[in-house]
């Protein structure tokens, strides 16, 4: 599966809301429907929250895909907490889930809380390439490959607490329930089409350890109806620190770092990812970058807008009471350490990645600036190219053509 | 001599702190663009960005040029005076005689001379009260 999401073609305008969205202008508007460059889309899903017409649609795996002869585990993220009246309790929903056909739930959050040791220790060790760049928001890895392939060396090279969590799972499985790693099957309950497209196609990270992802918004009626159905009195034993991980500044809160800063939202991460191209955050430790406003409790699959849920996150954090914490995972952090679990290459791809002649690039760019002196620089958008810039490049590309400007003609 | 392919030229203007880092940021843009390997780019942005830096906090305004050849980049940047009258103190870290305004837009920390050696393969200052000229290549291989 190359993408998490798809435009449904008869529901499309042609209308250019999305592709002046992209932040990475992988949108074109050919034939008066939107078209998206795979090698350039990052799976943010700016486009899926800004169409006015719903035509993008999330392609994400169904509770029926649960193999039945399979242990199976779902993690759901712990964004999914914070999508449901205030007050729920974290263990209503894992029941739920289980009532819906898991064998096992494994709550992110303690991956999480583990996870933020690891980043603490490791920010401390990296002393070149600051500031460090967190490894969780698969939309802001593709983002750094695609526009800022130089700050690839800048990402720490660490698991996500999902990916952790998927580990420990697993291991969980093995441990309690006898379970072999070839008859278990791990879901992820994704806020966002990043988080899946990171599992079906890691392109800058290595395979996941999960096997399959539901969107939330794919089983969020089930969910609901099944809590009715089910409630009852019971002990959720999440991890505070690790819930943080959902709201934006939780990372460095976790990782308790001194110069951290936390960005969200994809407009505010690219000017951040400007700056730090340019070396004017040397002094900062560790960036957290997350690509939804809010971080995850912003992702496009949620059902709650990201305010309420960060409101709902923030009343469990309140109300948890982690003096009794009974998560013997968490203790676990140096054996987890040594035998290497937090370890997570990044695949920096970028060397000789454009073996482009010199002289070819700058004939092109002179091409380029000469017929962005023509064009009308109003960036309507109505040609199909998301700015005149963009226009200018594709006819240079061969990819559109001047006649597409709608200003010049009613000019003529 | 080696063969000059282009050269791009840009005017900084003293004190103006509404644009400043818009001209590095092109040419970070238009190295990227021509396909320049990006951990050259990078290189490329830090230097550019001091030295524009540098022309607008403590100079009357000048310019910065960018020149591409077949196997470097060479920047220069050339300002209008009033000079560094001590080279050797300004190319150790930390000293900064950076105005408190330049300071409160985070800028003053002493770092953008050294910071420049550091990532150029060749670094050449010279300074008098008519003007400062730095001479910047970083090559590409």
């Amino acid at each position: 599966m190359e993408r998490a999401f798809y435009l449904d073609k008869n529901k499309c305008e042609g209308c250019t809301n999305c592709m002046r969205k992209c932040p990475t202008e992988a949108i074109r508007i050919v034939n008066e429907k939107a078209v998206i460059n795979n090698d350039k889309c990052i799976h943010c899903g700016e486009c899926i929250r800004v169409c006015p017409y719903n035509a993008y649609n999330s392609v994400t795996d169904k509770i029926d895909d649960i193999n039945k002869n399979k242990f199976s585990i779902a993690i759901p993220s712990t964004a999914v907490y914070g999508q449901f009246h205030i007050g729920t309790e974290i263990c209503n929903i894992h029941k739920a889930l289980l009532s819906m056909g898991f064998d096992y739930v494994y709550d992110e959050s303690w991956g999480a809380d583990l996870v933020s040791q690891a980043v603490r220790n490791r920010v401390k060790e990296i002393k070149d390439n600051r500031p460090v760049i967190n490894s969780n928001c698969p939309a802001v890895l593709r983002l750094i490959k695609v526009k800022y392939p130089s700050l690839m060396e800048n990402i720490i090279q660490l698991q996500s607490p999902m990916e952790i969590s998927a580990i420990l799972a697993r291991k969980k499985a093995k441990e309690i329930f006898g379970k072999n790693d070839e008859d278990v099957e791990v879901f992820y309950i994704s806020p966002c089409p990043a988080k899946s497209i990171r599992v079906y196609s890691p392109i800058v990270l290595g395979p996941s350890k999960i096997d399959k992802v539901i969107s939330l918004k794919e089983i969020y009626g089930d969910l609901i109806r099944e809590m009715k159905m089910h409630h009852e009195i019971c002990y959720s034993n999440p991890s505070i620190k690790g819930l943080k991980w959902s709201l934006s500044g939780g990372q460095c809160e976790a990782a308790e770092l001194e110069h951290s800063i936390a960005v969200s939202g994809i407009e505010n991460v690219l000017n951040i990812l400007e700056e730090i191209e340019m070396g004017k955050l040397n002094h900062i430790d560790f960036v957290e970058l997350m690509s939804c406003n809010e971080s995850c409790v912003g992702g496009p699959f949620n059902f709650e807008n990201p305010f309420v849920a960060k409101n709902n996150i923030n009343y469990i954090i309140k109300n948890t009471d982690n003096s009794n914490i009974l998560i013997d995972d968490i203790d676990r952090f140096e054996e987890f350490d040594k035998l290497g679990y937090f370890e997570q290459k990044i695949n920096l791809g970028f060397k000789n990645a454009q073996a482009l002649n010199i002289k070819a690039g700058i004939e092109r760019l002179e091409k380029v600036n000469q017929m962005v002196k023509i064009l009308p620089k109003i960036d309507c958008g109505s040609c199909g190219s998301p700015t005149c810039r963009a226009l200018a490049e594709d006819i240079v590309d061969g990819i559109n053509t001047i006649e597409s400007c709608v200003i010049l003609k009613l000019k003529k | 001599m080696e063969e000059l392919i282009k050269r791009y030229e840009y005017e900084i203007i003293a004190n103006d702190f509404d644009i400043a880092g818009s001209t590095s940021s092109s040419i970070k843009r238009n190295l990227k663009s021509i396909g320049v390997d990006p951990s050259i780019v990078r290189k490329v942005a830090i230097v550019s960005y001091e030295a524009e830096i540098n022309i607008i906090i403590h100079s009357k305004g000048g310019k910065m040029c960018l020149e591409i050849y077949k196997d470097k980049l060479t920047i220069r940047a050339h300002d209008n005076g009033p000079g560094i009258s001590n080279i050797d103190l300004a190319m150790s870290e930390g000293f900064s005689t950076a105005t408190n305004e330049a300071r409160e837009f985070g800028f003053g920390a002493g770092m953008g001379l050294p910071n420049m050696k550091k990532y150029s393969d060749n670094f050449n200052i010279t300074s008098s009260s008519e003007g400062t000229n730095i001479d910047i290549d970083i090559y590409m291989d």
